[in-house]
């Protein structure tokens, strides 16, 4: 059962039908996500209704197939979508390394769309005003040779990735699903290492609970990427314990 | 079957229950060489579903040349696509079919917003029994019209009006001076009546287990 109520449950019918509005369709596809009971009845709906399609059936002209499969030649696919599984583990070694940072980049690029940030990155800094960093910095990380990735659950809600090179001593940090905090509080980014601890940035989380990316530098043997829930303004050191914390160099 | 063309007619037969939209089956399997970039494979696809999108398309927007535009759309965003596929989650002609009727209405909702009020009240009108652009009488065409038969009248009127002319429930509830809430139940238990009687009832047990 979701919080959506059972209003949603009736739109099942005329969601397979298409004959919702966009917003609707939008909000339905977004519970669909959390309600494996209605992904049941789409999934055999569906059947039903494509066969109301195939059953008007009509040939096509014969000049148009060449243009297809033109088209298709000269157009990029889709990368398969890696499973939550696939992230949980870090990876060395190019092959599956890539793969992940073709996810992680992708949503990377899809929470920087969402949050309204342009190609770049931002990072806001102890004052918690926001810097941009040198264009290509995300992806220098995200393509470097040796780049790993790493996922851990957020205490208090959400999920972190943190993808690292150790080579250019840099590490990038996405997080989805982050509790939204109270204007009062903001979450801040930490390196935490032998040499104590360093500020690295106060996160921006947009409705959705995405932050991110955000570039640290500096990454040594040792250091871990923290998460902590600081006052609005920021602080010089934690004041309570990481919510997560990543290996800043993805072992 | 007309003596026509027989090479072809594979491609508009359809079958039974899941996995068996017929020859369709080998669908699901050419999707995913699709999704590796097998362009072969993508010929194959085209053949065997370009004439059922091309077919939906035709319903909806009615005019050829704009529902061929919207089938080699659809044809080329199955290839960019086809790595979303999940073959756990429904068949690959639903997953084509899905692309396709949604473009199709996207593309029909685009050309009535800019057409006359008038104009619109006379497209509504949909006859589910038309023949004169099928390729030839199939025996999926018969097994839908018979299940579409054996839906109440209003079941029938509000699916049809969804599926082929692509309007919301709000738009069928306004067409028909039938409350909203009516409309949207009764797209569902249509749904429901046609699934059972085409045979896909249970035919995706396993969806939602991780």
């Amino acid at each position: 059962m979701t919080s959506d109520g059972p209003d949603l449950h009736t739109l099942v019918g005329a969601y397979v039908l298409d004959a919702v509005s966009a917003d609707e369709r939008a909000r339905f596809s977004a519970h669909l996500a959390g309600c494996s009971a209605c992904r049941a009845e789409i999934g055999e709906l569906r059947e039903a209704a494509a066969s109301l399609g195939t059953a008007q059936a009509v040939r096509p002209r014969p000049e148009v197939r060449e243009a297809a499969i033109k088209a298709a030649r000269v157009t990029g696919q889709l990368a398969p979508v890696l499973s939550r599984n696939d992230l949980t583990t870090s990876r060395r070694g190019q092959a599956s390394g890539s793969r992940a940072i073709r996810w992680v980049a992708a949503a990377a690029a899809a929470i920087a769309v969402a949050g309204g940030v342009a190609a770049g990155t931002h990072y806001a800094d102890m004052r918690g005003q926001q810097s941009r960093p040198v264009p290509g910095t995300v992806s220098d990380v995200m393509l470097a040779r040796d780049a790993v990735m790493r996922s851990a659950p957020v205490r208090t809600g959400g999920m972190a990735i943190v993808v690292a090179s150790q080579r250019k001593h840099m590490a990038v940090f996405i997080a989805h699903g982050l509790r939204a905090l109270p204007r009062t509080r903001r979450y801040e980014l930490w390196l935490m290492g032998p040499r104590g601890e360093r500020p690295a940035g106060l996160l921006t989380v947009s409705a959705g609970g995405m932050a991110g990316p955000a570039v640290i530098s500096g990454v040594s043997a040792g250091d871990m990427v923290g998460l902590t829930i600081e006052p609005a303004s920021g602080s010089l050191k934690p004041t309570s314990a990481p919510v997560v914390m990543i290996d800043g160099q993805g072992r | 079957m007309t003596g026509g063309d027989r090479g072809r007619s594979r491609a508009v037969l359809g079958g039974g229950a899941r996995g068996a939209h017929g020859p369709a089956r080998r669908l699901d399997g050419l999707l995913t060489d699709v999704a590796r970039g097998d362009e072969h494979a993508y010929e194959a696809v085209y053949d065997l579903a370009s004439g059922w999108v091309l077919g939906a398309a035709r319903k909806v927007l009615r005019d050829p040349a704009m529902a061929e535009e919207v089938m080699q759309e659809v044809m080329l965003e199955v290839w960019r696509r086809a790595s979303r596929f999940d073959p756990a989650l429904g068949s690959g002609t639903a997953w084509v079919m899905t692309l396709a009727h949604r473009r199709a209405v996207d593309r029909v909702r685009s050309e009535r917003s800019h057409a006359d009020r008038e104009l619109r009240a006379a497209t509504a009108v949909i006859d589910y029994d038309d023949v004169t652009e099928a390729v030839e009488a199939s025996l999926e065409r018969e097994r839908v019209r018979r299940c579409l038969a054996s839906l109440t009248p209003l079941q029938r009127e509000c699916v049809s009006l969804a599926y082929y002319g692509g309007y919301t429930y709000a738009e069928v509830a306004g067409l028909l001076g039938v409350p909203a809430g009516t409309v949207k139940t009764r797209m569902r238990d249509g749904l429901i009546r046609l699934r059972d009687c085409l045979g896909y009832r249970g035919c995706n047990d396993d969806i939602g287990r991780p």
